[in-house]
C-alpha cells in the first residue's frame, strides 16, 4: 500500500487534533442560563411569591440594577414567567416562596480567534493574539423558601453588557430571553401549572 | 518525498495534549503546614464564618447549594480521620473555605519557538482556586493551609458537575492533611 503524502499525513494530524480539541472544548462549553436547585425540596408545595430584598452578594452594578428599565423588564417578565408555571399571577402578601434578583457586571476578557478564521494556521507574524476586554452582564434570581428563608433554587443567566444598553427594545428582548431560559429549568412548570388550572375550574 | 518536519509533529502534539491538559482541566494541588503545630493534639473542628466578599463569579456568591456540597465532603473527609465536629467555642480548630475564580489566558508559545503552528490560538479560561483553612482556635493561629486549582471553565454552568468538582477538590485537598487516617 502507498504511503499517504506528507499533505495529507498533515491533514490527518489537523483533523485529529481539532476533533481532540473540538471534544474538549464542548465538555466545557458555556451555556447561556441555568439554575441550582434544592433537589430534595418538592416544589409542588409552593403556590405563591412575594418580592424581597436582594442580599448583599452577589454585589450589583447601578447600570443596571439602578435602571428602572432593567428593573421593570425584569419583574416583568419574572412575574410573567412564574405565572406560566403556575406560581400566581402576582406576588401575594402571605407568600410560600420569596423572590429577589442581582444584576451583577464582570470585566472579561476573550481572545480573537481570526488565525483559526483563517483557516486553523498561521505562520510567523500572523499568529499574534488579540485580546479582547468586555462587560459581562450576569442576571442572578433567587427563590428562598419563606417560611425557612433557605435558598431553595437560583437561576443564571449572562449577556453582554453593552449589547443591553444598546437600546430599551434590545434590553427587553435580552431579559425575556435570559429570564425564559432560566425559569424553563425551575421545577414546577407543566404539573404545577396543569393543577393550578384544575384548580380553578373546580372539581368535576 | 518531503519528510515531515519533528518539530511539526512535536508541536502539534503538544498543541493537543496543552488543550486537553487545560480543556481537560490539569489539577494543582498544594498545602503549606505550620510545622510548629502538633497535630496529634487537635480532635474537634467547627466551620467558621462564610466569606462576605466576591468570589470573582456571581453564581458563586452567597450559593448555598455549593456550600452546603463542600461543607458536606469536608466534614465527611474529617470524620474519616477521626475528627469530631463541634460548637466554634469548643473546637480544636476553625475551618474556613474560601473560593476565587479569576479569568486567565494561556497562550500557545509554540510560534515563537517553532516559527510555525497549526491551529494557533490563545485560550481564555476561569481559573478556580479553593482554598480550605484551619485555624487554631486557641491562638487564632493559621496552622494549616490546602488548596486546589484548575480550569473550571463551564464547571458552574450544570450543578451535577459543579457538585461532582467540589467533592472530587476537597477530597484532594484534604488528603495532604498532615493527619493519619482515623
Amino acid at each position: 500500500m502507498k504511503p499517504p503524502p506528507p499533505q495529507s499525513v498533515r491533514m490527518l494530524v489537523t483533523v485529529l487534533i481539532a476533533a481532540l480539541l473540538a471534544g474538549a472544548g464542548a465538555a466545557c462549553a458555556a451555556r447561556h442560563a441555568g439554575s441550582y436547585v434544592e433537589r430534595s425540596m418538592d416544589f409542588a408545595q409552593y403556590r405563591s411569591y412575594d418580592w424581597a430584598p436582594p442580599d448583599p452578594l452577589p454585589p450589583e452594578d447601578p447600570r443596571l440594577a439602578e435602571n428602572a428599565y432593567f428593573q421593570d423588564y425584569v419583574e416583568g417578565a419574572v412575574q410573567r414567567g412564574l405565572a406560566q408555571k403556575g406560581f400566581g399571577d402576582e406576588p401575594v402578601t402571605d407568600p410560600d416562596l420569596l423572590i429577589h434578583y442581582h444584576a451583577s457586571v464582570t470585566r472579561r476578557i476573550a481572545v480573537d480567534p481570526f488565525d483559526r478564521a483563517r483557516g486553523g494556521a498561521c505562520y510567523d507574524e500572523a499568529c499574534g493574539v488579540r485580546v479582547m476586554e468586555f462587560d459581562a452582564g450576569m442576571l442572578i434570581l433567587d427563590v428562598l423558601d419563606a417560611r425557612t428563608g433557605r435558598l431553595v433554587w437560583r437561576g443564571w443567566a449572562r449577556h453582554g453588557v453593552a449589547d443591553i444598553l444598546r437600546s430599551p427594545d434590545r434590553m427587553a428582548a435580552a431579559i425575556n430571553d435570559a429570564v425564559a431560559g432560566m425559569l424553563a429549568t425551575m421545577p414546577g412548570g407543566a404539573q404545577l401549572a396543569a393543577r393550578a388550572a384544575l384548580e380553578k375550574g373546580g372539581p368535576r | 518525498m518531503t519528510p515531515i518536519r519533528p518539530t511539526w509533529l512535536a508541536a502539534s502534539a503538544a498543541t493537543a495534549l496543552a488543550a486537553i491538559a487545560l480543556s481537560g482541566c490539569a489539577v494543582a494541588v498544594r498545602s503549606y503546614v505550620d510545622r510548629r503545630a502538633d497535630f496529634s493534639q487537635y480532635r474537634t473542628y467547627a466551620w467558621g464564618a462564610a466569606d462576605t466578599f466576591t468570589t470573582g463569579d456571581p453564581r458563586l456568591d452567597n450559593n448555598t447549594f455549593f456550600r452546603d456540597r463542600l461543607q458536606k465532603a469536608a466534614d465527611a473527609r474529617f470524620a474519616a480521620r477521626g475528627f469530631e465536629q463541634t460548637e466554634t467555642e469548643s473546637a480544636d480548630l476553625v475551618l474556613h473555605y474560601h473560593m476565587n475564580i479569576t479569568q486567565r489566558i494561556d497562550v500557545n508559545e509554540m510560534d515563537q519557538k517553532y516559527g510555525y503552528c497549526d491551529d494557533c490560538r490563545a485560550e481564555v479560561y476561569d481559573a478556580g482556586t479553593l482554598t480550605l483553612d484551619l485555624v487554631e482556635t486557641r491562638t487564632g493561629r493559621l496552622v494549616w493551609r490546602g488548596w486546589s486549582e484548575r480550569s473550571i471553565s463551564g464547571v458552574l454552568d450544570k450543578q451535577d458537575w459543579m457538585d461532582r468538582q467540589v467533592e472530587e477538590a476537597v477530597a484532594r485537598i484534604l488528603e495532604r492533611l498532615p493527619i493519619p487516617r482515623g
